[in-house]
């Protein structure tokens, strides 16, 4: 009795963390992380804009509105795993730092040419932080700007 | 035995036309560069009170409705492009426009519909962006 208790035991446990892993993987807030991830797209197609109409006085005010988008993802993401959210971290701040390069260099004798070059580093750091999540939660860059909602 | 009297001449008639009043609504969605709904209808000559709420919570963008004319809404794009977003008091482009609103703001325009036609929207600060059109019917 109490030997054939033991294997069902274990298979009841090995059953339970087979359900229980994907729901570890499941993000407990992915609305908010795919509003934000949408934000951060936005608010970069916005600096690019800016940037091709030479509107440089705007670029503080987006990077701004960067770091806005930004902090909106550390919130969606404040309840994951600790691992995860310092994966998320250590790239968003990175991207986040490539923002503010674009608005630091707007503010010194800018070049549209080299600011473009620039945000172009920029979107491949943002594209970094988007690659640890979802496919179903990025924003899809072939709509158009402001509208960065995912394809279905 | 007045009454009867004055009503034949017509002095106790209700006036001919009472100013028919609309009332609309239209929102931001969210944070996003998108109003809700974009699509507004009105009757020609009605007066409309429009609402217009930033439901925005994350950004610090400031958004605000703007009325132009047919066929002009490239003309104001340019103009508030040109000027940041702030476009000059007194636009000969503009027919109505709510205040800039910051998130969770709600701001009203009151303004007498113009003759019939689909006369565009936009957000001054978001003019590629943010768009939209009102059908003014007969």
């Amino acid at each position: 009795m109490k030997t054939r208790g033991i294997p069902a035991l274990l298979a009841t446990i090995g059953i339970a963390l087979l359900v229980a892993s994907p729901m570890v993987a499941q993000l407990k807030s992915p609305d908010d992380v795919k509003t934000a991830l949408r934000l951060l797209v936005q608010v970069s197609n916005d600096f690019k804009r800016q940037i091709t109409a030479k509107n440089f006085a705007r670029l503080p005010h987006e990077y701004m509105e960067y770091t806005e988008a930004a902090d909106a993802l550390r919130s969606a993401v404040k309840d994951e795993p600790a691992t995860f959210k310092g994966k998320v971290e250590t790239r968003l701040k990175a991207a986040v730092a490539a923002y503010q390069k674009i608005s630091e260099m707007s503010a010194n004798a800018p070049d549209a040419d080299k600011l473009m070059a620039e945000h172009g580093r920029a979107v491949t750091a943002m594209n970094a932080v988007f690659e640890l999540f979802p496919a179903d939660l990025r924003p899809d860059p072939n709509t158009p700007p402001g509208r960065g909602e995912a394809k279905n | 035995m007045l009454a009867p009297l004055l009503m034949l001449l017509g002095c106790g008639r209700k006036p001919k036309s009472e100013q028919r009043v609309v009332d609309l609504y239209i929102t931001t969605d969210g944070d996003f560069l998108v109003f809700l709904p974009d699509t507004l209808t009105c009757p020609t000559g009605a007066l409309v009170r429009l609402t217009f709420r930033h439901a925005g919570k994350i950004l610090s963008a400031r958004h605000d409705w703007v009325l132009t004319y047919p066929g002009r809404l490239e003309a104001l794009t340019k103009d508030s492009l040109d000027h940041d977003g702030i476009l000059p008091t007194g636009d000969p482009l503009v027919i109505a426009t709510t205040p800039l609103c910051d998130k969770g703001q709600t701001a009203m325009v009151e303004f007498i519909a113009p003759r019939p036609g689909d006369y565009p929207f936009v957000c001054s600060t978001h003019p590629e962006d943010m768009r939209g059109v009102l059908h003014v019917t007969s």
